[in-house]
């Protein structure tokens, strides 16, 4: 279903609803609800990294949300209300989120010279502009490459989306796609997780024995690097397999669920607690669809109700089980929204000056770096573009953003060498 | 006195001459390759292949997917001892050769990159017709390079470019890669900081070929690429700012291509107008394909015999293929520079130069190395053991369908349909030598256009992202789950297994089983193995077949060209 306030370019073809209220009727399965996770403590014994992206596809509103400029003539009808820590103030639309200011900084002063959806997106997941015949590597693909063990059960980059899922490849660019990303489709499992109907668990644990001794024999001699890493895909199948259930979000209680929202982003959030708690390296969830070129009040205070139940009842989890000193967590779109609102009560695309929230692993909360003038037109202080963002995820989560990569004998630069990390932010 | 010793010295100077000349002529291509790759090793090589490696090996590489048990069978028992350079040269003149070079040179070049402004078919039919007749391979490159899409009745190799919108510079980093063995695309902003010969006027040589073209649709939405008369290029290092260079279209070192004056007013045969395409007097673009497939270019044919060799051997003699630089040279210098020669001496035909590689004893070198060869006598890069090759997502989705018997089946079927209609025709496509080979040509077609749906979702798992070089492979969790849980490979093993059960005696079962997934008999203690195995599953012989045969699908030995 097409979003009829959008600006119709493809990205937004997406089934908000499509699931909704699908988790209503259902009870409580099992016994999931006893809370810590055992390996949450051993996760942070090994200094493991996690990180958590929330994308607000179509370009959130700064003034709505982050940066609001209330009673000036690009203010909107929106009053700003104050956080946990003073003298900071965000929109009224979030007063749940408001609450974690002190483990949150914002930066307001982005200024991303995009106006373009695709483009946008490209240049705020890889912190480089598009350009023909260079691809760069997703946040999502660097972390599973570098901040993953690859020892960990669940695939490295795990996009929960609203619409499609699948597994990508193109995200991770010279990588390899084994760093590519795994959407699950409005939060549904991985393809091919379940066993066919046709394989008993005994045929198939048979099967499996007698592929790895087909492998002994042929490795032998011929072990190399790629062998190995073949046989190994097969062993983690069978583990991902076993742990299906962490994608179930109906194993948690109803109170549970209640708790983020009888919604999809919600319902999407739970499940990246889920995911977060059996050690996935790197989840991003997708709330669809900011791109509010009509009626932009109305539908923020509808997407903005979601995005803070499920934002803020994932960060208190996150933070109740000792998890966010170990996880970075950052909300960002593609751009934001024109401070001028058009005649449809909408605001258009601006990269021009916006803003993003950050949380967790490295993060100072209570800071907020940058300032736009009083109508939110320019960026008067502390500019940073995508660049600057992406050098200061990778500098949270302890990687060196100026680490070269060799692809085939080449060397890279894992993030933009024009660019570095805003400091102001890093604790 | 004089004269005599004239004659005499001339003498010798025509005997040294031929003695030079046939010492080239009389050894064969293949022989100085296996000299120049084994010189120095002092045996220190790998074991020749097994009949059944090499059989399997041999069908992967030249018709893209693994031999029936029945070819496998009839190959292991022909006791000649020519029988490999008879399969070499009966493969060769197949139809599946042609195929696989089109899925083979199509991989390489457009790089799975969704077909936009020509539609696949077309590009495809373009390289199949190109690889059926054998056409010679400068001469494709050529019709590549400087098609543009105006003719509709040629709008296949016109893909190359408008499914890379005429981008300059994706078509300037691309026709170096892929062309010329050289990824330019860090001297774009400046001289390349590692590779001191790739330099920023290479990149800006090569780009004033394509900055004055632009993509263009007609009414119709119909794309092919217009030029505009006027456009310098000039450039800057990011590094020195104050200094601005301009560049006229020149590849590499050769010399500036030498332009026409054009008079004012006269520029345009058609002139840019809005969904128009413009074609000017002097066209920068028609320069290009005569420019890079020149003789004064050595790096096209190095580029190209590489890239032919890294087909068979795993890896290019320059690896990556498209890092052609001093700073990555050669692991045999001279055996590159002798295929390239011979490669342009016979005419830049492929089909010749394959055959040359499949008869050296190193494309024929088993893939296990012998006990106690060091790591560094044992690397890929003295193809002293040959190189282990995964699968191509299409060679693995073929050989699976041959595994499992749907290729057969389905050309079976093609047969039946094709050769029933009327028993005349069929009596008459059997006439003569040409029409057998239209009817070999006509069956592969319909098999190859029946199952190709099916490497789909290999080539989704196993392939990598478009617009990516394909040339290397990874293994994902995906892959795994795919081949354990998928429908289609479990449906095939059903089917396979339906038809070994039916076989009563055990061994006879597993002999066939092994020969229809590796191309090989069973060892003793597998054969045993596999017969205790299925005795211990009386009442479930199918369901036990499919097991053993999902196992060896999936092992190692499957995966990989060995």
């Amino acid at each position: 279903m097409r979003c009829d306030y959008s600006c119709r370019s493809d990205d937004h073809v997406l089934s908000r609803r499509g699931f909704l209220g699908g988790l209503a009727g259902l009870g409580l399965a099992s016994g999931f609800g006893s809370f810590v996770n055992p390996s949450a403590a051993a996760a942070m014994a090994k200094g493991q990294k996690q990180m958590l992206v929330i994308w607000l596809a179509g370009g959130s509103s700064q003034l709505e949300t982050w940066d609001p400029k209330p009673k000036t003539e690009t203010g909107g009808p929106f009053r700003a209300i104050d956080t946990s820590v003073p003298g900071i103030q965000i929109c009224e639309l979030l007063p749940q989120t408001a609450r974690h200011m002190h483990r949150m900084a914002l930066v307001r002063g982005v200024n991303t010279h995009e106006n373009d959806h695709g483009k946008g997106q490209y240049l705020m997941h890889t912190g480089r502009a598009q350009a023909p015949g260079a691809e760069f590597p997703h946040l999502g693909s660097l972390a599973a490459r570098f901040l993953a063990k690859g020892t960990e059960p669940l695939p490295g980059y795990i996009h929960i989306t609203p619409g499609g899922g699948g597994v990508g490849g193109k995200e991770a660019a010279y990588l390899g796609p084994k760093y590519g990303a795994l959407y699950l489709g409005n939060g549904a499992p991985p393809a091919n997780t379940a066993r066919a109907g046709s394989t008993t668990p005994a045929s198939d644990a048979s099967r499996h024995d007698l592929r790895r001794h087909m492998n002994d024999r042929f490795a032998n001699r011929r072990r190399t690097a790629e062998t190995e890493a073949y046989t190994t895909t097969y062993e983690q199948a069978l583990q991902l397999m076993e742990r299906r259930e962490v994608f179930d979000v109906t194993r948690e209680p109803a109170r549970e669920q209640e708790r983020y929202g009888s919604h999809d982003f919600g319902r999407h959030c739970l499940l990246a607690r889920r995911l977060l708690e059996s050690d996935a390296t790197f989840v991003q969830v997708t709330h669809s669809n900011y791109d509010t070129h009509n009626e932009n009040f109305a539908f923020h205070l509808e997407q903005l109700g979601e995005f803070d139940q499920g934002f803020s009842t994932l960060l208190d989890d996150l933070a109740q089980r000792g998890r966010l000193d170990s996880t970075l967590v950052v909300v960002m779109s593609e751009f934001g929204r024109t401070p001028t609102i058009n005649y449809l009560y909408g605001r258009d695309h601006w990269g021009t000056a916006w803003s993003i929230a950050l949380a967790g692993c490295g993060i100072k909360g209570g800071t907020v770096v940058g300032k736009t003038n009083a109508k939110g037109t320019e960026v008067v202080d502390r500019q940073v573009g995508a660049g600057h963002l992406f050098h200061t995820y990778l500098k949270a989560v302890g990687l060196d953003p100026k680490d070269d990569y060799e692809v085939d004998g080449r060397s890279v630069q894992i993030a933009d060498p024009t660019a570095s990390p805003i400091t102001e932010l890093l604790a | 006195m004089r004269d005599q010793h004239r004659a005499a010295w001339l003498l010798c100077v025509i005997a040294a001459l031929f003695a030079g000349r046939s010492a080239a002529a009389d050894t064969p291509l293949h022989e100085r390759i296996d000299r120049a790759i084994e010189a120095g090793r002092d045996g220190r090589l790998a074991a020749p292949a097994t009949d059944g490696e090499f059989v399997r090996r041999v069908h992967l590489d030249l018709t893209g997917m693994i031999p029936t048990a029945t070819e496998a069978r009839a190959f292991l028992d022909d006791p000649s001892p020519y029988k490999r350079e008879k399969l070499i040269d009966r493969l060769l003149d197949s139809p599946e050769f042609a195929r696989r070079m089109q899925v083979v040179f199509d991989v390489m070049l457009m790089e799975r990159r969704p077909a936009t402004h020509v539609p696949a078919t077309e590009w495809e039919g373009f390289l199949l017709d190109a690889f059926s007749e054998n056409r010679p391979l400068d001469q494709v490159a050529r019709e590549i390079l400087s098609a543009d899409g105006a003719d509709p009745a040629h709008r296949g190799p016109a893909r190359f470019a408008l499914d890379r919108e005429g981008d300059p510079n994706l078509m300037t980093r691309d026709v170096g890669r892929l062309f010329l063995g050289r990824d330019m695309q860090c001297a774009q902003c400046h001289d390349h900081v590692l590779y001191d010969d790739y330099k920023q006027a290479h990149y800006y040589g090569l780009f004033a070929f394509f900055n004055r073209s632009y993509l263009v649709q007609d009414a119709k939405g119909i794309a092919t690429l217009g030029e505009k008369a006027e456009g310098d290029v000039t450039f800057k290092s990011v590094f020195k700012k104050k200094i601005t260079n301009t560049t006229g279209p020149r590849v590499l070192y050769a010399e500036p291509v030498a332009e026409p004056a054009v008079a004012k007013g006269q520029e345009y045969w058609v002139a840019p107008a809005e969904k128009v395409r413009a074609v000017p007097r002097y066209s920068r673009r028609a320069q290009l394909a005569k420019s890079v497939v020149s003789a004064k270019v050595p790096e096209f044919n190095r580029n190209l015999a590489n890239r032919l060799w890294a087909i068979m051997m795993g890896r290019g003699i320059v690896h990556p293929l498209d890092l052609h630089t001093a700073e990555n040279p050669p692991s045999h210098p001279e055996l590159l520079e002798m295929l390239a020669r011979e490669l342009a001496a016979m005419g830049f035909d492929g089909r010749k130069f394959l055959r040359e590689l499949a008869l050296t004893r190193t494309y024929a070198r088993s893939s296990e190395p012998p006990p106690g060869l060091s790591p560094e006598d044992g690397s890929p890069a003295r193809f002293a053991v040959a190189v282990l090759k995964p699968l191509s997502p299409e060679q693995f989705s073929w050989s699976v369908m041959q595994a499992t018997g749907i290729v057969a089946a389905t050309r079976a079927a093609v047969e039946r349909t094709l050769f029933t209609v009327d028993p005349k025709l069929t009596q008459l496509m059997q006439l003569d030598d040409k029409r057998r080979r239209f009817g070999r040509r006509l069956v592969e077609s319909a098999v190859y256009d029946g199952l190709k749906g099916n490497s789909g979702p290999f080539i989704a798992q196993f392939g990598r992202a478009a617009g990516q070089s394909q040339d290397a492979q990874d293994a994902s969790v995906h892959q795994a789950l795919f081949l354990s849980n998928g429908q289609p490979v479990l449906s095939w093993l059903d089917g396979l297994a339906g038809r070994l059960a039916t076989i009563a005696d055990a061994s006879a079962m597993v002999d066939e089983l092994y020969l229809s997934v590796l191309t090989r008999r069973p060892m003793p203690d597998e054969r045993e193995e596999a017969i205790k195995y299925l005795a211990a599953k009386p009442s479930a012989k199918a369901q036990a077949v499919h097991e053993l045969a999902w196992a060896l699908l999936t092992s190692t030995e499957f995966r990989f060209n060995h």
